[in-house]
């Protein structure tokens, strides 16, 4: 419907136009003066010849009069051509007067055609710029329209896909229902819930599973330590018994006795039992720590990266626009774009989250570092939660509707010292202030060295 | 000239550069060469670039003499931006400002000695008078003898040529005086002339810098940098050079060992 009426009113302004160009095309611009009118002027002058003070003119035509001698008998008004030489060149209509056969003056007609032309080219111009004007911003709502309803959606579902990809799937898409595609893409939407959910049950039953673990481990722990123990004693045990009885054995002068073969036999399974034990010590350690530290199997790999990519990183991770962001200065750094992506990603997505508001972004380079200082206006976090904000499950006080498992920043810190940078998180004026130091290349953490 | 130790001595940045990044890219896979080099020269040094092979030490001296245009970052040589010019403006600037000394020397086979000097002056400077008169000049301080100015290149020795080539450098009185190993294809008696060449020149004021991986050669500079993975990883100043200075070898060496050389 609403296609048919823009279809409706482009045909009409391209019919005004081919309208106007017709019109102006078929104007006579030669035959300007109405001949009767000449004619009945004329015959009026030829009349009145000899008493031309009394003439008027009947028709409404400017003209002047003059005889053979250039003399002017009668004018309309003043400003008309009042010799030969003026109404040639302004191209008058010059009539004979004839008085008995002879020519004894001229009626020179003031000719207004240029006026005239001038007056309607001056409305084409306005007709035909209005209509093109008219159509022009029709032309460009319209790619506006389709740009809206059309390209932009697609371009949010691309980002949309980018994130979830990237394994971030706590942002929802965000459709506008009465969008040509909106039921097409809901169903990414529920896929992206789906998945989320399905990651959670999962992240969950691993942390459960390694709860368990790390649990058992402690528990093995424990009575592997009363073994070692005993085996100890008994070692000891052992040893005393057979310097017993080898000084015995010395004293009577005998041969090593049965006993003591036997003693000293006993004195070795206890040390391979202690041994042993040690070793399973050192495997329960081993796996309760790797239980622990199973969070940071993430592997970061940075390289050198041209400045240029962090502002495509910046832009995709700002996908609501909330932030104006600064030109990135030319310069090469050291991190891992994915990761990098995942930095910024999660923490606009925590500033969505959580504040809502604008995100003001500033860059600063110095000291081989560029730091990026995104501050939001939500009102920041209490100061007591402040300095364990970074920890692993832990959420601010503000969190209980909003989903998410504590994880964001604990991961994001964490990427940042794996890549040589900082995270920064402090109360600003305004709102939470979080810093994201990246290192610049070549610039080695360490001072550089002077002799 | 006498400088005292232990008072700081301004001297005048000659060259400058803020964040130099050079990548090429290899099979599709950015190499990034030097990164963020922030650097500034200063007149009248004797600036050596030290370090491994493929640390990116002749990039560094392309990139400085505006050989070569860098990737990201800007150099500004004078009160000139050298990073923003196009490539005609460049070699312009290069004629007039940087003198090269190569590994190879290329002199033109078919022109005579005085000739292939004249031939570098004559792109900047057309009074030719003038220009002969400062060629013999410098061709008699390299100690090139007036009989061997009809000669062709090929009956000169290697240091000799070598010679010819800082003179045919310094023909145009380009501000830095640019070397790239300069005695790497010498042997060791007319390595040490050349290198002689060098430094008295730099003692005349003339600012030079020069690649080398060569600790006989890096010795005659006042500055060392060395460079590992695109970067300077440290300098050390050696304070000017002094013919037959212990003391300086070894702090040169103690530098070069803390730089895992």
């Amino acid at each position: 419907m609403k296609r048919r009426c823009f279809q409706v009113v482009l045909l009409l302004i391209f019919g005004v136009e081919l309208g106007g160009l017709f019109l102006f095309s078929a104007q006579d611009t030669e035959n300007l003066l109405d001949s009767v009118a000449v004619n009945e002027e004329r015959y009026s002058v030829q009349e009145n010849w000899n008493r031309m003070e009394a003439h008027r003119g009947k028709t409404g035509l400017d003209y002047a009069v003059i005889d053979n001698a250039g003399k002017v008998l009668f004018r309309t008004r003043a400003g008309l051509s009042e010799n030969m030489n003026q109404a040639v060149i302004h191209r008058d209509t010059i009539v004979d007067v004839e008085q008995d056969g002879h020519v004894v003056g001229k009626i020179l007609i003031y000719n207004n055609g240029e006026e005239l032309l001038v007056t309607r080219k001056r409305a084409a111009v306005v007709v035909l710029g209005t209509s093109i004007a008219v159509q022009a911003i029709l032309y460009m709502s319209y790619t506006a329209y389709l740009n809206r309803r059309m390209i932009r959606p697609f371009q949010d579902m691309k980002h949309f896909a980018r994130r979830v990809a990237g394994g971030n799937l706590d942002i929802p898409l965000e459709m506008d229902r009465y969008n040509l595609f909106g039921a097409f893409t809901e169903s990414f939407d529920i896929m992206r819930a789906e998945l989320k959910r399905a990651r959670v049950a999962e992240a969950k039953a691993n942390a459960d599973k390694k709860e368990l673990v790390a649990k058992l481990s402690h528990d093995i722990k424990t009575p592997v330590a009363s073994i070692q123990a005993a085996a100890e004693v008994g070692a000891a045990l052992a040893e005393h018994v057979r310097s017993g009885t080898a000084e015995k054995n010395v004293c009577s002068g005998g041969a090593q006795g049965q006993e003591e073969l036997l003693l000293a036999g006993m004195g070795d399974n206890y040390l391979q039992i202690i041994r042993k034990a040690e070793q399973i010590n050192t495997l329960v350690t081993n796996l309760f720590t790797a239980t622990l530290e199973e969070m940071e199997q993430l592997t970061v790999t940075p390289g050198d990266m041209e400045s240029g990519e962090l502002t495509a990183i910046l832009e995709s991770a700002d996908y609501l626009h909330r932030a104006v962001l600064p030109a990135v200065p030319d310069c090469l750094l050291y991190g891992d774009r994915l990761r990098l992506q995942q930095v910024f990603d999660n923490l606009f997505a925590n500033s969505y989250k959580y504040a809502d508001t604008k995100i003001d972004v500033t860059l600063e380079t110095g000291g081989g570092y560029l730091a990026v200082e995104m501050e939001d206006r939500g009102g920041g976090v209490g100061s007591e939660e402040l300095p364990l904000i970074k920890e692993k499950f832990r959420r601010g006080s503000n969190a209980k509707e909003a989903e998410g498992a504590g994880l964001g920043l604990y991961i994001a810190d964490y990427f940042m010292k794996a890549m040589q940078g900082k995270l920064l998180v402090e109360n600003g004026e305004k709102g939470l202030r979080v810093t994201v130091v990246i290192r610049m290349s070549g610039c080695d953490t360490a001072e550089q060295i002077k002799i | 000239m006498h400088r005292k130790a232990g008072i700081p001595f301004m001297k005048n940045v000659l060259l400058q550069t803020e964040a130099l990044s050079k990548s090429f890219s290899n099979g599709g896979v950015l190499q990034h060469v030097l990164k963020n080099i922030d650097l500034q020269l200063y007149e009248g040094d004797f600036t050596v670039i030290m370090g491994a092979s493929g640390a990116g030490k002749s990039t560094l001296l392309y990139a400085l003499s505006g050989m070569d245009t860098p990737s990201l970052g800007k150099i500004t040589f004078g009160k000139e931006i050298i990073s923003e010019l196009n490539s005609d403006d460049l070699a312009v600037f290069r004629r007039r400002s940087c003198g090269f000394v190569f590994q190879q020397i290329y002199l033109i086979d078919g022109m005579s000695v005085m000739d292939n000097v004249l031939a570098a002056g004559l792109l900047v400077n057309r009074d030719k008078k003038v220009l002969v008169r400062r060629a013999e000049e410098l061709l008699l301080a390299v100690d090139i003898p007036e009989e061997a100015w009809k000669k062709f290149p090929a009956q000169l020795s290697g240091g000799e040529a070598q010679r010819v080539g800082i003179v045919r450098a310094l023909i145009n009185s380009p501000r830095i005086l640019f070397a790239d190993e300069p005695t790497g294809a010498l042997n060791s008696k007319t390595g040490l002339d050349v290198l002689d060449t060098l430094s008295r020149f730099n003692g005349q004021g003339q600012s030079v810098v020069m690649v080398t991986h060569d600790m006989r050669s890096a010795r005659r500079g006042n500055r060392i940098l060395y460079l590992r993975d695109g970067a300077v990883l440290g300098e050390c100043d050696l304070g000017t050079y002094v013919h037959g200075d212990r003391g300086r070898h070894e702090k040169l060496s103690a530098f070069l060992e803390e730089m895992g050389w």
